[in-house]
């Protein structure tokens, strides 16, 4: 009955109340405001429907910038270039090289204007070259001006490959976490914070490094007279994605 | 000479009918005694049990009760069984069906048990069918079989049922009346049922519908508002409470109170599956109250991508006409194609499958796919009939029923697999041989409440689409006048909000507002607020 009383006739419905059409109010009133923290049941519920950004079965490429936070000697910047394929919603493999900026840290030149202790005459690290596997923890949205809203998505990363040495390369894992936030349904910016551990050389070598401007000069040590160990650096990497 | 031979012929007709005296003398004691011990009279015409069988049968149903006495029920009824397909126990038959359909219930097997007591009514035996009938309507509630409880309900004198049936006996006949449009009579039998009974919600809950279905609306509002507060202290999802809030808000709509009916509608909890049914209803109390607004707003949720396989295409046209009312005749337009685009096909593909079906199995067949299929997305593929549309029928209360009454009948199928004893005798394979035919005939039961479902729904959407040509009409009319003052150069629309978003659609969370961008969230559902401004002049 209940359905026969709502399927009365839409047309004579039109016809008899289209008079009393009112200007509508734009301020919704306050028993339409949520009032319950639950969702509706569905038989199989997902958090999202008609996402924005779906990236099962693309290609995201992107170039990166990045900063080694804990590195003491070397440059710390480095520029790279990255490209991923997703396999689903959640994991995604690619790519990633990026080639190390030449020269001294701030802290090494500084060593190297006081002491003469000249850090180039240790092997330095040329480029990276790595494969990265992303495992995506979450999709979500947000809005800090409430007229757009952004689409942003936090991974974790593992990545595996070499670190070139001028001299030599050595395996390297990383592992991190991103995020990226998505200023369209295609062009992302990508934050990526990674923890690097490779073996590596010892720039520290006893009568290697005096370059003879502050005091007596040291013989130009060969690169395979440096020692070795395992290595960690963290690295903040920076940098814009599009996904096609 | 000839007196001797007329002597003799006296003497021998003296004791001819002596003989004959003697032997009926004995017969007559033999049906008395048969008569004693059965406590029946033998039809006339039956046959007499000679005095040896006749002990032998009784004193098998003595075993047989001793083994019941003793609670080998199984043993008991296959005895039972036994004994009822004897060619010479006539007499006792209903005695032996009726003992064997307790044995049967006391095993769980309520359908083979429903079939004794049926034998039993059907034999008219004065004895047994009394009982007979108040133990098939006691296994025939266990299963949910409508057609054999029917069947003994319209056999009982109530006032001979044991007062512990008689609330389920007058909820029974409560639904029967309902069902056949007599709802004063439903009403006051629902009404005769203990608070103390676990039928009394259910009861009370028939009892309103049938005051609504009879227009007693304010008497029905106090059934459903007894029934709120009976519920009061259970969980805010428990569905007899939620049940009694939608009734209350629907029979405030049939008041036409449409303001209240939003409030009772309000109060429905979103984790429940009556949600958006009333949802849906609180749109149609705001169109017909005129919070125009407001209703967009429930559509956003209605229409969302969750609700896919939603089969509602009543909203859609609704929607339409709530465009119409603010003038917003593009956004109307796209709701009447999308109406178009997604029921024209499932209309032609409704009729295609009944023009090309004829068998309650093939019907049978399709919607058991849903029930297959539910969790597994990616197989929809192999649904003829469009998901949706299974997916509504398949919710139906009566086909719901029939799939309870199926499952029951398997699992007491199961449980005669699974105990030996059972399964390797003659009881088995007769309890097997019922339950299949059982649930074939459900099966075919349900084929055919699927085809009478969609014969139903092709009506619908044929009535649809005719509403749907006059809205379109209403629209070209509403753009032709529109164009029509802007030719003249009238002023028309105020500025939009946001107009250079695609749907003026805001989500409300916490207690911010933010833009609808196209991407539906579980935990945004139901917050959606239009924001838009009607375009009349």
């Amino acid at each position: 009955m209940f359905q026969k009383v709502l399927n009365f006739s839409l047309i004579s419905f039109v016809v008899s109340i289209i008079s009393m059409a009112a200007i509508a109010d734009v301020e919704v009133p306050q028993d339409e405001l949520a009032q319950e923290t639950v969702y509706p049941v569905f038989d199989n519920p997902v958090s999202v429907k008609n996402r924005n950004i779906r990236d099962i079965g693309t290609v995201d490429v992107g170039f990166f910038g990045g900063l080694a936070l804990t590195e003491p000697i070397y440059n710390t910047s480095k520029v790279g270039i990255a490209m991923n394929y997703h396999f689903s919603e959640t994991h995604s493999l690619g790519v990633m090289f990026a080639k190390n900026s030449t020269g001294l840290s701030v802290d090494a030149q500084g060593l190297k204007n006081d002491f003469g202790l000249d850090y180039t005459r240790a092997p330095y690290p040329e480029y990276s070259m790595m494969a990265d596997y992303n495992y995506k923890l979450y999709y979500g949205k947000l809005s800090l001006t409430k007229v757009a809203v952004m689409n942003t998505s936090i991974y974790l990363s593992s990545a595996l490959g070499i670190v070139k040495y001028v001299h030599k390369s050595y395996p390297a894992i990383a592992l991190g976490v991103g995020e990226r936030f998505y200023f369209t349904n295609h062009l992302s910016l990508k934050l990526d914070l990674r923890f690097y551990a490779h073996q590596a050389p010892i720039p520290f070598l006893t009568g290697a490094l005096r370059d003879g401007s502050k005091g007596p000069s040291d013989p130009i040590p060969s690169y395979d007279s440096f020692q070795e160990r395992l290595t960690y650096t963290t690295n903040l990497e920076l940098g814009l994605n599009y996904l096609f | 000479m000839k007196k001797y031979v007329i002597i003799t012929t006296v003497l021998v007709c003296i004791l001819s009918l002596e003989t004959a005296f003697a032997q009926t003398k004995k017969k007559s004691l033999t049906a008395k005694k048969a008569a004693v011990t059965t406590r029946k009279v033998t039809p006339v015409g039956s046959k007499v049990y000679s005095k040896s069988k006749g002990s032998q049968l009784r004193s098998q149903i003595s075993a047989g009760l001793g083994m019941m006495k003793s609670g080998q029920f199984s043993q008991a009824a296959n005895a039972f069984l036994i004994l009822s397909r004897r060619s010479d126990a006539v007499a006792e038959r209903p005695q032996i069906k009726y003992l064997l359909g307790l044995s049967l219930m006391e095993l769980n097997l309520n359908q083979v048990a429903a079939f004794q007591f049926v034998d039993v009514i059907k034999s008219a035996d004065q004895k047994w069918t009394r009982q007979a009938i108040e133990k098939l309507l006691i296994v025939t509630d266990r299963l949910g079989d409508e057609t054999l409880l029917n069947y003994a309900i319209q056999r009982i004198d109530v006032a001979r049922v044991p007062q512990q049936n008689r609330d389920m006996l007058y909820f029974r006949l409560g639904e029967i009346k309902a069902k056949a449009g007599q709802h004063s009579e439903a009403a006051s039998l629902y009404d005769r049922v203990g608070q103390s009974s676990r039928y009394y919600f259910s009861a009370l809950y028939g009892k309103g519908l049938a005051q609504a279905e009879s227009n007693q609306t304010d008497l029905a509002l106090q059934s459903f508002r007894t029934l709120l507060e009976a519920r009061n202290n259970s969980k805010v999802t428990d569905t007899n409470r939620v049940a009694a809030q939608m009734a209350i808000a629907r029979i405030l709509y049939q008041k036409q109170d449409w303001e209240r009916a939003i409030d009772a509608y309000s109060k429905i909890p979103r984790d429940h599956f009556m949600w958006h049914n009333a949802m849906f209803e609180k749109s149609w109390a705001m169109l017909r109250g005129a919070r125009f607004r407001s209703s967009l707003s429930n559509f956003q949720s209605l229409h969302s991508s969750f609700y896919d396989d939603a089969y509602i295409p009543e909203t859609l046209l609704l929607r339409a006409i709530v465009y119409l009312y603010i003038c917003k005749y593009d956004e109307m337009e796209k709701v009447v194609g999308l109406f178009e685009a997604q029921y024209n096909p499932i209309a032609a593909n409704i009729n295609q499958f009944l023009s090309s079906r004829s068998s309650a199995d093939a019907y049978f067949q399709e919607i058991q796919k849903i029930n297959i299929l539910r969790n597994e997305p990616e197989t929809r593929k192999k649904l003829i009939l469009p998901y949706n549309v299974l997916k509504y029928i398949s919710e139906e209360g009566n086909v719901r029923r029939s799939y309870a009454y199926i499952k029951k009948l398997a699992d007491e199928r199961k449980l005669i697999e699974d105990n030996p004893v059972i399964r390797s005798s003659a009881l088995g394979s007769y309890s097997i041989r019922i339950l299949n035919n059982r649930i074939k005939t459900t099966k075919d039961t349900i084929g055919e409440m699927v085809r009478a479902q969609l014969i139903s729904m092709k009506s619908e959407i044929r009535d649809l689409k005719e509403q749907a040509s006059f809205i379109r009409y209403e629209m070209i009319n509403g753009k032709k006048e529109f164009l029509k003052k802007k030719l003249t150069g009238k002023n028309l629309s105020e500025v939009q909000v946001d107009e250079d978003q695609d749907r003026s659609f805001y989500i409300q969370n916490g207690y911010e507002y933010y833009p609808f961008q196209g991407e539906y969230w579980l935990d945004e559902v139901g917050n959606y607020h239009y924001l838009g401004k009607q375009s009349c002049e």
